[in-house]
């Protein structure tokens, strides 16, 4: 019976500190027995988990019987060309989307936005033997799906490594936009016209640095950002 | 007799499914992955327990709690209760982090768990099944079953219900409906309370710190201040609360308040074994000034008086149940219900309370069960902020007070019992925790 000197509680005999101020318990007179049954077990229990099974085993069969129709009918009846490919591979494309869902839920989410990007590209590679060239492939698609997910795993990384709040997710998403769009553009531009220059994107690129600057401001003052609060809080 | 008995069964079809009452609406909503609305009751008993007859007493005692043995399904506008017809629930071990989150699809789909332990039965059951009367009606009959199971003779009353006789519709209804018909709905109270600050505990840990006192030494205590045992333990807490807020890096001081269930039976006559508890808030302003232990005692037994009534009460509960009725709200599809609800309960209702308290008084148990009895203990479940909440129950003279918290530290908690070792009661601690 050993009480703590700290609380003046008396404490379990299988406590070695008192669980209320972690003092600990020094009795000479009556050591600790650690074979005393304690209060409470010693073993954690786990969460089971949610087996997603049937909606990985739903998506994948919609996908694949899809896929596996067209086929057939693209081998068998409608033979003019290989439209089939473009449904079977946007099957595909959708499949790998679906996998960090609900295939395999512990896909680390960089991971699963790098598959996103690869399997976009071979898809987009993929239509160029349906339109029997590929200039259009590595001069826009590819840098466009690139940007892309460099901009995602951008995102994924600051969202995940600092708690941001809505307005400063905000204004990294409209910087984010802004990049994109001038990207979009500078490729665009240098396919058709073969030089770089800047004519819609600027637009988007003015705006954006408007409100990002905007937001800035009102992140830097105490007093607009609470008034932001108040009026847009849902 | 084969014709007379298929005429009863005409009379009374097995209901096929239920809707959830009033309250247990709000508990699904809440669902995260950390966190579900589940708590514990526990019994101690003088023998080791034997899982296998526990399992048959199980088995037995659920089939008369049909609101219990039910799976939770989603509905275009609400969620409802089929029943459960899959093997189980099944006792199983008990484990250190009571009240783990109950995911809907898992455990067969049941809402309920049995634990054993040495001597301890113990049974978590998600809160949109029923309260905490509820719940130990259900663990005493299993209790009961299982000390029938081993050859003793129990008497079916108090909360110890008959597995033979036919649940009635009192212990199935939604007590709600029925006496939410105040002319009136009075507003709610809002405003923001303090929130103990605290490191918050890896998923996934809930840390127990149970006291154990003698109901005598604190009916002594409470009478010395002149209030029932509800009021000072209330009070004792909203003074460990300050205690708190005060020794924290505060900029302003924020009102402490406590979130207490009120059982509404005691007012409304319902046999129901479902939710039937509205919360009242006590609370202490300390911005008005310093309060001394004997001003925050007189305050929480001047609120108490002052609003748990029938008549304050029957307007809480109509208040509530405007937002059920009210047609607009009803055509809303559920996940948007959800969505609000859910977003409502972390900004508003949440926020209303600094701690959570529930004492369920004094349990009544019958004569011939006591002998096999040593006590009992019940646990609020974790919480859905970062906070610590408190459950009391009495059984005989061992009178339990169970801390429930998701952060590491136990600063409530210390507050809290040295007050009561200060004010000379004798208090016993035993904790979860590594140690």
């Amino acid at each position: 019976m050993s009480y703590c000197v700290n609380c003046g509680v008396e404490l379990d005999a299988s406590h070695k500190r008192c669980p209320l101020c972690n003092t600990p318990v020094i009795n000479p007179s009556e050591p600790i027995q650690p074979e005393t049954v304690p209060p409470f077990p010693r073993e954690k229990g786990q969460v089971e988990l949610v087996k997603r099974k049937d909606a990985a085993l739903l998506v994948s069969v919609v996908l694949l019987s899809t896929a596996i129709t067209c086929g057939l009918l693209n081998v068998f009846i409608y033979k003019a060309n290989l439209w089939s490919l473009a449904i079977i591979g946007a099957c595909i494309v959708l499949w790998v989307f679906m996998i960090p869902l609900i295939i395999y839920t512990k896909l680390s989410p960089y991971a699963s936005l790098v598959l996103d990007g690869v399997v976009v590209c071979a898809y987009l590679y993929m239509l160029t033997w349906l339109t029997n060239k590929n200039t259009w492939f590595f001069a826009i698609a590819l840098p466009v799906t690139l940007l892309v997910t460099l901009l995602a795993e951008i995102m994924t990384f600051l969202l995940r490594k600092f708690r941001f709040s809505f307005l400063v997710t905000a204004t990294v998403s409209f910087l984010e936009i802004a990049v994109l769009c001038v990207g979009i553009e500078l490729t665009l531009n240098r396919y058709l016209h073969h030089r770089f220059y800047l004519s819609w994107s600027g637009i988007v690129l003015t705006i954006c640095a408007i409100i990002t600057v905007a937001l800035v401001t009102i992140l830097s003052k105490k007093r607009l950002r609470n008034a932001v609060r108040r009026r847009l809080h849902f | 007799m084969r014709k007379k008995q298929s005429s009863s069964t005409e009379k009374r079809p097995r209901r096929d499914w239920y809707k959830l009452d009033l309250s247990a609406i709000v508990y699904p909503t809440l669902q995260r992955r950390d966190f579900s609305a589940v708590y514990r009751l526990s019994v101690t008993l003088k023998y080791k327990i034997d899982p296998v007859l526990l399992q048959k007493a199980v088995d037995i005692a659920m089939k008369r709690f049909p609101t219990y043995k039910v799976a939770i399904r989603k509905g275009l506008f609400w969620r409802y209760f089929e029943p459960n017809r899959r093997p189980g629930p099944y006792v199983m071990p008990d484990i250190k982090n009571p009240c783990m989150p109950m995911g809907f699809q898992t455990n067969n789909r049941y809402l309920i768990r049995f634990y054993y332990y040495e001597n301890k039965i113990s049974m978590e059951a998600h809160h949109s099944l029923g309260d905490g009367t509820g719940g130990m009606c259900v663990l005493q009959t299993v209790t009961a079953v299982y000390l029938e199971l081993l050859g003793f003779f129990v008497t079916k009353k108090y909360f110890v219900l008959d597995v033979n006789a036919e649940p009635s519709a009192g212990e199935l209804e939604d007590a709600y409906m029925r006496y939410a018909n105040a002319k009136v709905h009075p507003p709610r109270q809002h405003e923001k309370a303090y929130r103990v600050r605290g490191t918050k505990e890896p998923f996934y840990t809930l840390n127990i710190i149970g006291g154990t006192l003698s109901a005598s030494d604190a009916k002594k205590a409470a009478k010395k201040y002149g209030v029932t045992v509800t009021e000072y333990f209330n009070a004792v807490l909203l003074y460990a609360l300050l205690q708190k807020q005060e020794k924290e890096w505060h900029l302003k001081l924020r009102p402490v308040k406590i979130a207490m269930p009120v059982n509404l039976r005691r007012f409304f006559p319902s046999d129901t074994l479902r939710n039937f508890i509205t919360m009242v808030y006590p609370g202490i302003d300390p911005r008005l000034g310093a309060y001394t232990f004997e001003e925050i005692v007189t305050q929480t037994h001047n609120f108490m008086r002052y609003y748990i009534n029938e008549k304050f009460l029957r307007g809480d509960i109509t208040t509530n149940a405007a937002t059920q009725t009210n047609p607009l709200i009803r055509v809303v599809p559920l996940f948007l219900k959800d969505f609000i609800v859910s977003r409502f309960y972390a900004s508003v209702q949440d926020k209303n309370s600094s701690a959570g308290l529930t004492n369920m008084g004094l349990l009544k148990v019958p004569e011939d069960m006591k002998p096999h009895i040593e006590r009992f203990d019940i646990y609020m479940g974790q919480p859905f902020s970062r906070r610590t909440n408190c459950a009391i129950i009495t059984y005989e003279d061992i009178l339990t007070i169970n801390f429930a918290s998701s952060i590491v530290e136990a600063d409530v908690e210390r507050y809290f019992f040295r007050k009561l070792v200060q004010d000379g009661i004798h208090v016993k601690i035993a904790s979860n925790r590594d140690s």
